[in-house]
């Protein structure tokens, strides 16, 4: 076995391509494997073609053409990964991953599209008209119990149903008028398309909390889908056409911040830059938009936040892998949390760690999703907290209907309703002293 | 196919110094005594052959004469040195540069590198330090076939190659002739303290476990050798501290605190090393620290019944017995043998010296697995070097 | 050995061990093989004839004996994190452990540990800790890479210095034989006389077969640590303060260097560790123990550095600043990744005295050959790791890195050094070996292999140049004994 001397081909076979354009980022990896322990899907599949780094080979295969965009096993891997992005994290080379991700389900989907259902979804959530629709029928659902006991079915549908279960507010309701000073400047809200359909309670939540610690608010009417889910699945033209949307919309609301209270959107928009950079004219416009985003978390931490009434329970955090990773945001959340009094933060066991939500991977992937899953409940269960918090829907309702159908009486709850719910306890207890 | 995007096409040069006068005329010998089936004894200063292990030679292969240093550089911590060289000489060298080579086996101060290294053989700074194998780089041996080998390097780490530098420790000169050792040395402790404890083995051991300081040596010395040795009456702990005079003083006021303690020349060391009788059966026992109390507890009294000795390397979980052997008659061999027998059922046991009478019927082969015997027989085909000193078939 | 001679072996293999360990399990197909193509050494490619992933001991057991009985050679990977190709396998299987994750037992009485191999250093490490106990050995890929590779590797890791490698904190192996025999080298409970077959199978580098479970012994966590960061205007005073403590008889846990090039890539990372960017070196020096007199020592290495000519001395207690500044060091690797787009990592050691002289010598190498090399390493062992980023696609410079890199291992040789502290031959070190072993010795080390694995099935072409265990083997002394 002697070794022979060769120059790495540096032809691409894909020219012209999402891939080829992003292939730079490829070259960043040198193998060292420090992804491997990171990524869900290697930890549960136990295949390095599940992971980043063998992920990464299969795209470097595809731009040197040693494979081809059909191959079905780079279809299978590419499918799998969740897209979490905590390899980025652990990445000493700063690939790109993301991104790189990105752009190779852009080029591959043009030789075979998603899915069936990955394709309805990704059309619901580009048309306003049908996602209100689909909203309103899951509203309707949830209210008239059916979700409750359609959930109990087996497989993907009993888990749908679980999920928009889990959707019921965990926290009682409350009415407060908060009071500021809004010197901390103007903020506009991503009302999003889960966020305002599923948990409007959580966006009126962020809204008072926001007042409450000195910003005022304003709206944003013409906003649209953020369009991650599109980009994520490669879908890359409709989230363009979203994206230049909100950039848009934005720009006209002239709020100081974009506030998010979902980590995949405010990822999102954070590299609306990045996904509008075939146009100069739009790259430098989406870069001003992505420079006022903030999750709602940053907003609050910046401001203390201030302190509330005390909620007498307990609580454990689960970082959403799009606010830890993506957006490298790991202190904001706790320390709202923290401005709580009376309640009892527990550490959770691999918090770093994917959910299995994963925007609609969960419908798309189910078995690797449970299994991405199971450890996650598990180390919620051991934490014996009452509470998990998590800011972003996708995650709130994975591990909601996880807890939801294993019977555990914990449920997942998003930040900013404590943290509400905190301040409405306060509110409260000034008027009955 | 092999794609490599860099490599050496360039070859490198080999750049190894000749092979010395002296270890090629020994490798002569040893080829010759391979084409002879002549079986030969390997010596080294000679106070260590009387342990009574079995062996049948024809010829004795001295290297009390190969002595000396081949290079020490006192920066690099690191020293060669030929095989025959005495440890006390050795020490003595290394002492004039403020360091020293902590291992100290038990026998005469005066044993050689090389049989030090061949046997294996440590004593209580082994807590600390480790055994031969933790300090030796690199070695020049010559298998049974008269090849010269030079394993490892001058360097303290080098994972180049397969580890011959392990074979050969402690392998009894039985995979080949050790001529020259590279060994790692330490700087000297800023302070080298020794207090004696009067306390348990159960005791010391916990200090030692929930203790954030590291001995250099924690030796378990048995009431009648504390005796003996001049250190007190009872069961007795010799703890021996190093470092920066803060940290000793803590860890002696820590100790202090477990049993009544006195300071000890530190010389008391070297009065256990030379401790055990000219004429004495040695074996040593072990099994893992958490069991040492309760071996310590057993074995220290019926060797003491014996009229014997004992002292145990607590951490390491061995204690060692020193049995004097009165006579060379067979009811001196038949008491002996039964209180051996006894010892040898309690733990992992390493016979050091047993009359040569009973080594064959109480000390069971020590290479005489698959393994052990291909490696015996890809070194020493001619099994020539030392047959019979690991119990081995020949 | 011929190519996929796995293949040739047995048509049918892939079903074979498909029945043994499941058809998920059992990879075929090149476009899954391709991941397997290579380990943590970049530009190396190596396509094996088949992968297989057993999940338990038994299926490793039974997968091994198939293969015996197929006379097919296999190569054992844990992460393929290896920087040696050590875990390449042309035309054989390959067998990954990667799956045998259980810690069997932590034992914190007698402060030890037993696991199957692909068990992650940093893993055992953090279940140990509810112990109060760590793993010593901290290779900087520990968040990714096994024990069980750790074991072939000897593996070290910047703690080292102090804790000693791999070889030094394992008790014990259950090893499988290529034939497919289970024996168990080492003892776990109290000493045994005979040959150290244990250290000889540590640092073997799957040539002697495959480790089932692991004995290791674990370390108390120290009750103080500090972490010295220490800036220098030149490679040559960094290099003096490393001698100056050393010679002191403080014994640092860690005592790594880098240079400004390393520095600078670190710092442009997510790591920066906030390293100065404009030093030419730095020292990150850790001290561990009680905490009685630590601070004594750490006055002392304070001194040591500045009279060496440090511009600055820092000494970090909290565990946040501490972790931040050992992260740059754990990382720096992978940070190079930015300055070009391939990179060769070299490691060697040299005699500590002769760090000053090596540094320049290796320079004057760059400079002649117009690379850029990247120091980072481990100063207290004189453990070099020169590494130099490149663009593969260019032949001119491909070549340059090639001669740079041959004349700095020559370097390194002729100081009296060794071709590699830790990453293993492999197969990247290969062309060296004869440079530094005599044939004798090279022919001992062939002998010593055939007794592990008669039929060089195990980790086939790698460690010795074929052509020493031709000439041991010939050689009619050798032959009259019958050692064939």
């Amino acid at each position: 076995m002697k070794p022979s001397p060769s120059a790495i081909p540096a032809a691409c076979a894909i020219p012209g391509t999402p891939l080829s354009n992003a292939s730079a980022g490829i070259d960043a990896c040198v193998h060292c494997g420090f992804c491997l322990q990171a990524c869900p899907t290697y930890i549960t599949l136990e295949d390095e073609n599940d992971s980043p780094r063998g992920r990464i080979v299969l795209m470097r295969a595809l731009v040197d053409g040693s494979l081809p965009l059909d191959d079905a096993d780079v279809r299978t891997h590419i499918d799998r990964c969740l897209g979490c992005r905590a390899c980025e994290t652990a990445c000493p080379s700063g690939v790109p991953y993301g991104q790189l991700l990105e752009a190779t389900r852009a080029t591959l989907t043009r030789m075979t599209p998603n899915p069936f259902l990955a394709r309805l979804v990704l059309f619901v959530f580009a048309r306003q008209v049908l996602l209100r629709l689909a909203m309103l029928g899951g509203r309707i659902t949830r209210a008239t119990r059916l979700s409750w006991l359609l959930s109990r079915l087996p497989g993907r549908a009993g888990f749908a149903m679980a999920m928009l279960e889990s959707t019921r507010s965990a926290m009682r309701r409350r009415h407060y008028t908060p009071t500021g000073d809004g010197a901390r400047g103007s903020a506009t809200l991503l009302t999003g398309c889960v966020m305002e359909g599923l948990f409007a309670n959580t966006n009126r939540a962020t809204e008072r909390t926001l007042v409450a610690n000195g910003y005022s608010v304003v709206e944003t009417p013409q906003q649209r889908c953020c369009g991650a889910l599109h980009a994520h699945a490669g879908d890359d033209d409709t989230a363009r056409m979203l994206g230049r949307a909100n950039v848009a919309a934005f720009e006209q609301s002239g709020a100081d911040f974009i506030a998010v209270n979902a980590a995949g959107c405010g990822a999102m928009m954070k590299e609306y830059a990045h996904l509008l950079s075939d146009d100069p004219t739009w790259r430098a416009r989406a870069a001003a938009v992505a420079s006022r985003v903030r999750d709602v978390s940053e907003l609050l931490a910046e401001a203390g936040p201030r302190s509330g009434g005390a909620l007498d329970t307990t609580v454990t955090y689960d970082a959403p892998c799009h606010l830890l990773h993506a957006q490298r945001i790991a202190s904001p959340p706790l320390r709202m949390l923290g401005a709580i009094p009376g309640l009892t933060v527990i550490p959770l066991d691999g918090s770093e760690h994917c959910c299995g939500s994963a925007g609609i991977y969960n419908l798309i992937e189910p078995d690797v999703s449970d299994r991405v899953l199971a450890p996650k409940l598990a180390n919620i269960a051991a934490t014996r907290a009452s509470l998990v918090a998590t800011g972003n829907p996708g995650c709130l309702m994975q591990i909601g209907a996880g807890l939801h159908q294993t019977g555990a009486r914990c449920r997942a709850v998003h930040p900013v309703d404590l943290l509400d719910a905190s301040y409405a306890a306060q509110a409260h207890a000034h008027r009955t002293p | 196919m092999v794609r490599r995007a860099i490599g050496t096409r360039r070859r490198c040069q080999l750049n190894a110094p000749p092979v010395s006068d002296v270890t090629a005329a020994l490798a002569e010998r040893v080829r010759h005594a391979h084409v002879t089936g002549t079986a030969l004894r390997i010596t080294g200063a000679g106070h260590w052959l009387d342990a009574g292990r079995p062996c049948r030679a024809d010829a004795s292969l001295p290297l009390a004469e190969h002595t000396g240093i081949v290079e020490y550089e006192p920066g690099d911590l690191t020293m060669t040195v030929r095989a025959g060289t005495p440890l006390d000489a050795l020490r003595a060298v290394a002492r004039g540069e403020g360091q020293w080579l902590p291992l100290d086996p038990f026998g005469h101060l005066g044993g050689t590198i090389g049989a030090t290294i061949a046997t294996a053989s440590s004593g209580p700074l082994s807590a600390a330090f480790g055994t031969p194998r933790d300090h030796v780089l690199g070695c020049e041996f010559i298998t049974g076939t008269g090849n010269v080998v030079r394993a490892g390097g001058r360097v303290v780490k080098n994972v180049a190659g397969f580890d011959l530098v392990r074979l050969v420790t402690g392998a009894w000169g039985t995979l080949g002739v050790l001529t020259e050792v590279s060994i790692r040395l330490r700087a000297l402790p800023e302070i080298d303290r020794t207090l004696a404890l009067e306390t348990t083995a159960g005791e010391a051991r916990r200090w030692l476990r929930a203790s954030a300081y590291t001995p250099l040596a924690a030796e378990m010395i048995s009431a009648r050798l504390a005796t003996d040795m001049g250190i007190g009456s009872r069961d007795t702990l010799l703890l021996r501290l190093g470092g920066n005079r803060a940290l000793v003083h803590a860890a002696a006021e820590s100790a202090s605190a477990l049993a009544g303690s006195r300071d000890v020349d530190t010389t008391v060391w070297d009065t256990l090393r030379t401790r055990e009788p000219a004429d004495a059966a040695v074996v040593r026992l072990s099994t893992s620290s958490s069991q040492v109390a309760a071996l310590w507890d057993r074995v220290a009294s019926i060797v003491e019944r014996a009229g014997g000795h004992a002292h145990a390397t607590l951490q390491r979980g061995i204690v060692r017995c020193m049995l004097p052997v009165q006579s060379d008659d067979a009811e001196e061999h038949a008491r002996l043998r039964g209180i051996v027998g006894a010892l040898l059922t309690l733990g992992s046991s390493v016979v050091e010296r047993l009359p040569s009478s009973l080594w064959a019927k109480m000390v069971p082969p020590a290479a005489s697995d698959a393994l052990s015997i291909g490696v015996r027989r890809a070194f020493d085909p001619g099994h020539v070097l030392n047959p019979g000193i690991l119990g081995e078939l020949a | 050995m011929p190519t996929d001679v796995a293949q040739h072996a047995a048509p049918d293999l892939a079903s074979r061990l498909a029945a043994l360990v499941g058809e998920r399990r059992v990879l075929a197909r090149p476009s899954e093989l391709r991941s397997y193509e290579s380990d943590g050494l970049p530009g190396y490619h190596a396509r094996p004839a088949l992968a297989v992933f057993p999940g338990t001991r038994d299926e490793t057991i039974a997968v091994v004996r198939l293969l015996a009985e197929l006379d097919a050679p296999f190569v054992a990977r844990g992460a393929g994190t290896g920087l040696s190709g050590g875990a390449l396998a042309e035309g054989s299987v390959l067998l990954g452990l990667h799956r045998l994750t259980r810690i069997l037992s932590i034992d914190a009485d007698d402060a030890r540990a037993v696991v199957e191999p692909g068990v992650v250093n940093a893993t055992l490490s953090r279940a140990a800790a509810a112990f109060g106990l760590h793993y010593a050995p901290d290779p900087s890929s520990q968040t990714a890479c096994t024990i069980g590779g750790n074991v072939a590797e000897n593996a070290g890791g910047p703690h080292c210095l102090k804790y000693g490698v791999t070889l030094n904190h394992v008790l014990a192996i259950t090893v499988l034989l290529p034939s497919g025999e289970v024996v168990t080298l080492g003892s776990a409970d109290g000493e045994r006389d005979g040959y150290d077959l244990l250290g000889a199978f540590i640092g073997s580098e799957g040539c002697f077969g495959v480790a089932l479970d692991v004995t290791v012994r674990l370390a108390r966590a120290p009750q103080a640590v500090r972490t010295l960061l220490a800036d220098f205007s030149s490679v040559n005073s960094a290099a003096h303060a490393v001698s100056s403590i050393i010679a002191s008889g403080i014994i640092p846990a860690a005592m790594e260097m880098m240079d400004g090039p390393t520095i600078q890539a670190v710092e442009a990372s997510i790591y920066a560790a906030g390293y100065p960017v404009d030093a030419a070196a730095i020292l990150l020096i850790e001290l561990d123990g009680a905490a009685a007199g630590i601070d004594d020592d750490a006055a002392r290495v304070d001194a040591f550095c500045r009279d060496a000519g440090a511009r600055g001395v820092r000494i970090a207690a909290a565990p946040a600043e501490r972790a931040r500044l050992w992260q740059g060091r754990k990382k720096a690797f992978g940070a190079m990744g930015r300055i070009a787009p391939n990179l060769v990592v070299q490691d060697a050691v040299v005699p500590r005295t002769k760090l000053p002289a090596i540094l320049a010598e290796i320079q004057r190498i760059a400079e002649l050959h117009r690379v850029l090399v990247c120091n980072v390493f481990h100063a207290g062992d004189g453990n070099l790791h020169p590494n130099i980023g490149y663009d593969a696609t260019s032949a001119d410079e491909t070549e340059r890195v090639h001669r740079a890199m041959a004349a700095i291992m020559q370097a390194c040789i002729d100081a009296g050094g060794t071709i590699t502290g830790e990453h293993g031959i492999g197969l990247d070190k290969l062309p060296y070996m004869d440079a530094l072993f005599t044939p004798a010795t090279l022919g001992a080390m062939c002998a010593l292999r055939e007794v592990f694995d008669p039929g060089r099935r195990s980790n086939p072409g790698k460690v010795v140049p074929v052509h020493s265990c031709r000439e041991w083997f010939a050689a009619p002394s050798a032959r009259a004994g019958g050692a064939s």
